[in-house]
């Protein structure tokens, strides 16, 4: 039998999740379900509800309020009603509950909602919490923690900041979340997050690191979102018959992709679908939270397959496994330094000599370990050109690895001293300086680099 | 959004309305200054509320109800500053002083307190004079309660500092 809907006066469609009761209102005035003197009552008893409120956010101690903490409390109250109003199935009785119902009935009812979704929305990020999946990234790791979305547990005021969601949230979920604020938003960020993390525990930890390292060396500081890589790439196994749990995607993998994916966007959306309910059988997904969200990502995923096939960056979309641990790696040892007095007195002579080929001629024979070599820049108070001729007696290796101390670094500029900024400055000048070639090889031997 | 914008239009359309209430409740006062022989006419009450109704605007602050102009008048009307023939003006400037002082102190004081602090200066160390209950008491207790001191704390340098380029 088909399904009957019934048809409606307010068209549901038409409604803003984040002001619900400012659009419901506008709906039932355009369609006649409230009248003009309706829609007055409800001026003066929100009105006279902002007063109550502002009393005792005074705590009766102040008549009057500042305009904008009494907008905020005027946009938590009517939040907090239009969560009561989305807790009523049927759009049309909604707009004749309005006529029916008091503001303040109708807000105690929402503040009621709201309790319970701000329990219902700790519980779940306290499972979220304990399914998350091992992995570096730092936007993911900060946002789960107690100072990302955590904070909003301790800082949310349900009766007078009800619609803000005080929380740190960097890391972007595959769904994002639009048309909610308040508890609404971290309850649905938190859900989607969860089920990010619920399909993402099918795979080993591991080998997802290794698939986001093939997608970025350095995908640590990246805000990129691990679930649709994981996703793409697990259906990218599905579609050249391997196993998923593996994520791995060869070369000649992708010369077949890049021709089997070559189609339409409605057939690749069949074909993406077909992959989909193969990859839900293989992992035996049951969760039907999971498979919603799955289902909620596909259009994306396959609109990024359709783009990278179109304009041929299909390798991107599906990374190949990279293991940095066995890359060729470039351990640097220094020896040990020299003794103090002796380091002094050779900062004394380079001091007091005025030439600086002199200078230069005293480093190469008195100064024996790179440690010392790197002090020497910063004390004996080269000049630029000075510290210019002793970059040049370096090795690419020593290059690198001044470039690695002193460039490639977290610390800030305003953290170093005068002397070490002017180091940094020259170094930079050097390298920019160096021919292309010249360059590219330290570079790569930067990225290789393993001090010792 | 669009409630609120309602909301507030609203009070603009039921203004006339609340000040006419207000205006009332101002002349019925009268009953009691008068034993101090101070009474405000039906015109200057009219200003008076106009004048809250400024620097409630100028100060950016929404007020319900009657308001402080009631806890003003009574406060103030045994002033030994105060006579008939500055009676109307001082309160207004006292009303002006109060809100812009209500933002100063970041809503740190209640009202009443405020308006105690007032009195007391005004009628002590200001011997009437609104310029230095304005200029000096009030600034200085509201940059105290701004640093975390207590409102009649003495040696804030802070407070001197700001006082003498007029800002922080």
């Amino acid at each position: 039998m088909a399904n009957i809907d019934k048809s409606h006066i307010i068209d549901r469609a038409l409604l803003s999740g984040e002001n619900y009761f400012s659009s419901i209102l506008h709906e039932a005035c355009v369609s006649g379900i409230l009248t003009e003197n309706d829609l007055k009552k409800l001026q003066i008893q929100c009105i006279e509800f902002l007063a109550y409120k502002c009393e005792r956010y005074n705590s009766g101690d102040s008549s009057s309020i500042r305009v904008e903490i009494a907008e905020s409390i005027m946009k938590s109250n009517l939040y907090t009603i239009g969560i009561f109003l989305k807790s009523l199935l049927d759009v049309d009785s909604t707009a004749l509950q309005l006529k029916t119902e008091t503001i303040s009935e109708m807000y105690q009812k929402g503040r009621k909602i709201i309790d319970t979704k701000f329990r219902t929305t700790k519980h779940i990020y306290l499972m979220m919490q304990k399914n998350k999946i091992d992995n570096p990234n730092y936007t993911y790791n900060a946002t789960i923690a107690d100072k990302g979305i955590g904070i909003f547990f301790n800082t949310y005021n349900l009766d007078f900041e009800a619609h803000e969601s005080p929380a740190s949230i960097d890391y972007q979920i595959c769904n994002p979340v639009d048309d909610l604020v308040g508890v609404e938003f971290i309850q649905k960020y938190t859900g989607n997050l969860l089920c990010e993390n619920q399909f993402c525990r099918y795979f080993d930890s591991t080998i997802i690191h290794h698939l986001l390292c093939g997608y970025n060396d350095k995908y640590e500081n990246l805000l990129i979102n691990i679930f649709e890589q994981v996703l793409t790439t697990a259906l990218g196994c599905i579609m050249v018959g391997q196993d998923p749990i593996s994520l791995n995607i060869t070369q000649e993998d992708i010369c077949i992709l890049r021709i089997n994916l070559n189609m339409s966007v409605k057939e690749l959306t069949a074909t993406v679908r077909l992959a989909y309910n193969r990859l839900v059988s293989l992992l035996d997904i049951k969760s039907p939270s999971v498979k919603t969200y799955i289902e909620m990502s596909l259009p994306k995923v396959t609109i990024n397959i359709f783009n990278a096939v179109k304009f041929d960056t299909i390798s991107n979309v599906f990374p190949p496994l990279k293991d940095l641990n066995l890359l060729p790696k470039i351990r640097f040892f220094s020896n040990e330094k020299m003794e103090n007095n002796e380091y002094r007195k050779i900062i004394e002579e380079l001091i007091s000599c005025r030439s600086s080929s002199n200078k230069l001629a005293l480093v190469n024979e008195k100064i024996h370990t790179f440690g010392d070599l790197e002090d020497v820049l910063l004390d004996a108070e080269f000049s630029n050109a000075e510290i210019e001729m002793m970059f040049n007696i370096l090795s690419e290796v020593e290059l690198a690895t001044l470039i690695n101390r002193h460039l490639i670094t977290d610390i800030m500029a305003e953290e170093l001293s005068e002397t070490e900024l002017n180091l940094r400055s020259c170094l930079q000048r050097h390298v920019e300086q160096l021919n292309y070639n010249k360059r590219k090889r330290i570079l790569e031997i930067v990225d290789f680099i393993v001090e010792e | 959004m669009g409630g609120i914008i309602l909301a507030f239009e609203l009070t603009r359309n039921f203004s006339s309305l609340i000040q006419a209430q207000a205006v009332a409740e101002i002349e019925k006062f009268n009953e009691l200054t008068s034993w101090y022989g101070l009474v405000l006419s039906h015109n200057e009450a009219i200003e008076l509320v106009e004048t809250r109704s400024l620097s409630l605007r100028n100060n950016g602050r929404i007020e319900f109800g009657g308001g402080v102009i009631n806890i003003i008048l009574y406060e103030f009307c045994d002033s030994p500053y105060i006579s008939m023939y500055n009676y109307a003006e001082t309160i207004n400037e006292l009303v002006e002083i109060f809100y812009y002082y209500k933002n100063e102190t970041l809503d740190l004081m209640s009202d009443d307190d405020l308006i105690k602090f007032m009195k007391n200066s005004f009628d002590g160390i200001c011997q009437g004079s609104l310029e230095l209950l304005s200029g000096r008491e009030l600034a200085h207790m509201a940059c105290n309660l701004r640093y975390g001191y207590a409102p009649d704390y003495l040696e804030n340098e802070e407070c001197d500092e700001e006082d003498e380029d007029g800002q922080y």
